[in-house]
């Protein structure tokens, strides 16, 4: 513990310094702006943003890309609450009481509360990293490949629960991401695999291509048929004396504020889109636990401060599993993963003790990101708004531009922006038809992983498969597994039972 | 008439002018590039960009590194090898340039490739915990041959230098290990920390700091001499077992480049390895600098394409 604060220390002295402050800034501002623009999330953002860092150590490149991360947590409430439009997908709970509030002319404190309710859950799940990321990294060096073959079985099942959409949908993109993801050398034999004798297939397909191509080219492309008066209609900008919250409104938030602190933060260690369910989560414990649930849907601070913090805890807590079992369990963790991975820095058990400099360096950056990002939002919210004053006929190609660019000098190759642009084209369709994109990416990233564990596991237990449940840490996610596996369908065939009594009594 | 003579004759004059030979004295006219194989960050990029910010005061011209990773180190070699044979786009070549070929159907074997000059030569190495069951090498040795396939090791990929090390090291005392492929250098170890595995197979400076820490131990030492950072550990050739196993790491331009622009290259990464500020950061990354001519490095390349070939078709049986 004290070793801990020691070493953080001395992370704020790396930290501080101003060339990474300066890069902490440029990804809070980043982030920010991929916040308040629809459609452009955090996982296009940060992977358009990857070359960019290639000059920078690892330290300040992972310090800016972070920073996108939880900077567009805070951004995706603005268009939340001014316009009914979230800007990402953990800000869709803001709009249901945020835009209410902002009906009733009371944007500035919903807009307040969103920056303070993220500021104050997002340092709480800070220190939950600093103190929980060491003590999982001493454990996770019990995990070897059948422990991380059951995490990731129950992650994809966990994930393909919670997302809300189809089940089945889900599944599909995750099994289609899989397969994606066995394109290459084969991780065992060395042997190359539906590689069609290419010399660039046999490295895999790029996954920064399909993450730009699903969320940015996709993107862009859903967005050219749109009607452009969604972003063009007159937004009311609150002034910025009329941004203070009253002291009622705080003391009715502080309580959802905390609560969300931990529920998100909880959430974000489960394998999933954490800030999105965090959000979900958080919106429903206010709502059962407050005093005047009616007021709920038609304007309660509760209903914005709660969620908003919820996402913004969710989003640091989601760096634990990242740095120190290095899998990611959500597509901007992947994408990070990624971004450390071409800065040499292998995430891990031994990863905090081989690079503490980088660790802590970085940790203490999202301190003084979140601080800048509180006094970001709280005086600038009306600048940011107004970029949604951008006509669409200037955005969208500037988009694709960066997108195009941005891929080539991931690998500077020209195959990548082909794969990307095709990617482009299915996430387009996939909208279209209500397939979500991010099933497909997980699927891409851990499909290869899961394989080797699984393969690995297997060599180590001489074909036996029984490595899987004879080992405790193993058998305790398998059973975890089959429990959210099977429990929603048991509830689902009771559910179906009643129903079919009640008609039958009925009849 | 006579213009038209003069024009002609302006124009076969410089036709037989012996272009190249002015064109490899003036050499270098710009910048020189380094095409490496493999993702930024990783120890050959990071070697060959210290090399090449020593080097360029050598050379007198910008070195610029350009990372084409993919395939294993394919990518970057099928570039290199087509590239135009003017000495101004050289490859970074390491070990499975000699190894890549015998696996998968590349455009490049190491003929395509002139030899520059070798920089680095790391020996593999078998780590294990230091709390294990064996000793000493001849305890781990006996033990192998009396339980086959018992011994776990793990290795940072399957068909890669060091798996491929393991391989002939269990043919040469005559045993049998379980290899283990693991994505990278890192898991790798990281599951031997963790107690999955009994043994990895790596080269410097993976894992360096856990055998400084404590927690793991040199088992096996395939290199022509012992490591500067650890003089107490032996090599198993010192033990009695003769087997030795290093990776290089040198630069290779392509096929066809006149020799004395080789030889320029050469004299200024030559250079560039003896200047202290290379010396430096050689030492702090804890790899090995080991000097050779372009003859010499062709040698080795020659016989490490055989060597694997040999030890490529014997896996595949």
């Amino acid at each position: 513990m004290i070793e801990s604060l020691n070493q953080l220390l001395q992370g704020f002295g790396t930290a501080l310094t101003p060339n990474n402050v300066f890069y902490c800034l440029m990804g809070a501002i980043v982030g920010t702006l991929i916040g308040v623009l629809p459609g452009l999330g955090p996982i296009a953002g940060i992977a358009l943003l990857i070359p960019a860092t290639y000059g920078l150590n690892p330290t300040s490149a992972i310090i800016m890309l972070a920073g996108i991360y939880y900077g567009a947590m805070y951004g995706g409430s603005t268009t939340s609450v001014l316009l009914n439009v979230p800007g990402e997908t953990a800000s869709v709970i803001t709009c249901i009481d945020g835009y209410k509030m902002a009906q009733k002319g009371r944007a500035g404190p919903a807009l307040a509360i969103c920056a303070i309710g993220s500021f104050i859950a997002g340092t709480i799940a800070i220190f939950g990293l600093v103190f929980f990321a060491p003590l999982l990294a001493e454990a996770a060096l019990s995990f070897g490949p059948p422990e991380f073959f059951s995490l990731m079985v129950f992650g994809f099942i966990a994930l393909s629960n919670v997302t809300g959409g189809s089940l089945t949908k889900s599944l599909v993109m995750a099994i289609l991401g899989m397969i994606i993801g066995t394109i290459g050398l084969d991780p065992v034999t060395g042997d190359a695999r539906f590689t069609f004798g290419s010399a660039y297939l046999l490295s895999g397909i790029e996954f920064v291509a399909v993450a730009i191509g699903l969320f940015g080219i996709g993107e862009v492309l859903a967005n050219v048929e749109q009607r452009p008066e969604v972003f063009e209609q007159k937004i009311v900008v609150p002034r910025l004396r009329e941004l203070y919250p009253s002291l009622s409104d705080l003391k009715r938030s502080i309580g959802a504020i905390l609560r969300a602190a931990v529920l998100g933060f909880g959430v974000g260690l489960i394998p999933g889109p954490a800030p999105v369910i965090a959000t979900y989560a958080s919106y429903m414990v206010e709502r059962k636990i407050s005093k005047h649930p009616e007021e709920f849907g038609q304007g309660a601070i509760e209903g914005v401060a709660g969620p908003e913090s919820a996402n913004n805890s969710a989003c640091q807590a989601a760096f634990i599993p990242l740095f120190a079992l290095g899998i990611p369990f959500a597509p901007p963790t992947a994408i990070l993963l990624g971004a450390l991975l071409i800065h040499g820095i292998v995430p891990g058990p031994t990863m905090i003790k081989e690079h503490p400099t980088f660790f802590w360096g970085v940790i203490a950056s999202m301190y003084i990101g979140n601080f800048v990002l509180l006094l970001l939002n709280l005086p600038f919210v009306p600048f940011f708004a107004n970029i949604l004053r951008i006509p669409k006929k200037i955005l969208l190609p500037l988009v694709m531009l960066f997108c195009i660019t941005g891929m080539f000098t991931v690998n500077n190759s020209i195959y990548d922006i082909w794969i990307m642009l095709l990617f482009g084209v299915l996430g387009y369709v996939l909208r279209k038809l209500d397939y979500e994109g991010a099933p497909l990416l997980l699927g891409l990233v851990l499909g290869p992983k899961l394989e080797v564990a699984f393969r690995q596991s297997l060599m180590l237990s001489h074909g036996n498969f029984t490595i899987f449940i004879s080992r405790p840490i193993s058998l305790s996610f398998t059973v975890a597994a089959l429990i959210f596996l099977f429990v929603p369908l048991f509830f689902r065939m009771v559910r179906r039972n009643r129903a079919i009594k009640k008609l039958g009594k009925e009849g | 008439m006579l213009r038209r003579i003069l024009v002609l004759t302006f124009f076969v004059m410089v036709l037989v002018s012996p272009s190249v030979g002015t064109y490899a004295q003036e050499f270098p006219t710009k910048e020189v590039q380094i095409i490496i194989p493999y993702a930024p960050g990783g120890a050959t990029d990071l070697i060959f960009r210290a090399l090449a910010a020593s080097a360029e005061k050598y050379l007198g011209k910008p070195i610029i590194i350009v990372n084409r990773a993919g395939g294993g180190g394919t990518i970057g070699y099928t570039e290199g090898a087509k590239a135009k044979p003017d000495g101004y786009t050289l490859t970074a070549a390491i070990t499975p340039l000699t190894i890549l070929p015998h696996q998968v159907t590349t455009a490049f074997t190491y003929k395509d490739f002139e030899p520059i000059i070798n920089v680095v030569l790391d020996p593999c190495m078998f780590l294990v915990r230091t709390d294990c069951q064996w000793k000493t090498l001849k305890e781990f040795v006996d033990y192998a041959r009396k339980h086959p396939g018992m011994i776990t090791v793990g290795n940072s990929g399957a068909g890669g230098g060091v798996h491929l090390a393991a391989l002939a090291f269990e043919k040469a005392i005559g045993a049998k290990f379980n290899h283990i492929p693991f994505a990278g250098g890192g898991p790798s170890i990281t599951a031997l920390l963790g107690g999955h595995i009994h043994a990895v197979s790596v080269s410097p400076p993976e894992g360096i700091v856990h055998v400084q820490a404590g927690k793991l131990k040199i088992m096996a030492l395939f290199g022509e001499r012992r490591l500067e950072m650890f003089p107490n550990v032996p090599t198993v050739k010192e033990q009695g077992i003769d087997f030795t196993m290093s990776q290089w790491r040198g630069l290779a331009a392509p096929k066809g480049t006149p020799a004395e622009i080789i030889k320029k290259l050469h004299d200024a990464f030559k250079k560039g390895m003896d200047d202290p500020a290379f010396r430096k950061s050689a030492k702090d990354m804890a790899i090995n600098i080991y000097y050779m001519g372009s003859a010499d490095f062709g040698k080795v390349m020659a016989h490490d394409h055989e060597f694997y070939g040999k030890l490529v078709r014997e896996i595949k049986k």
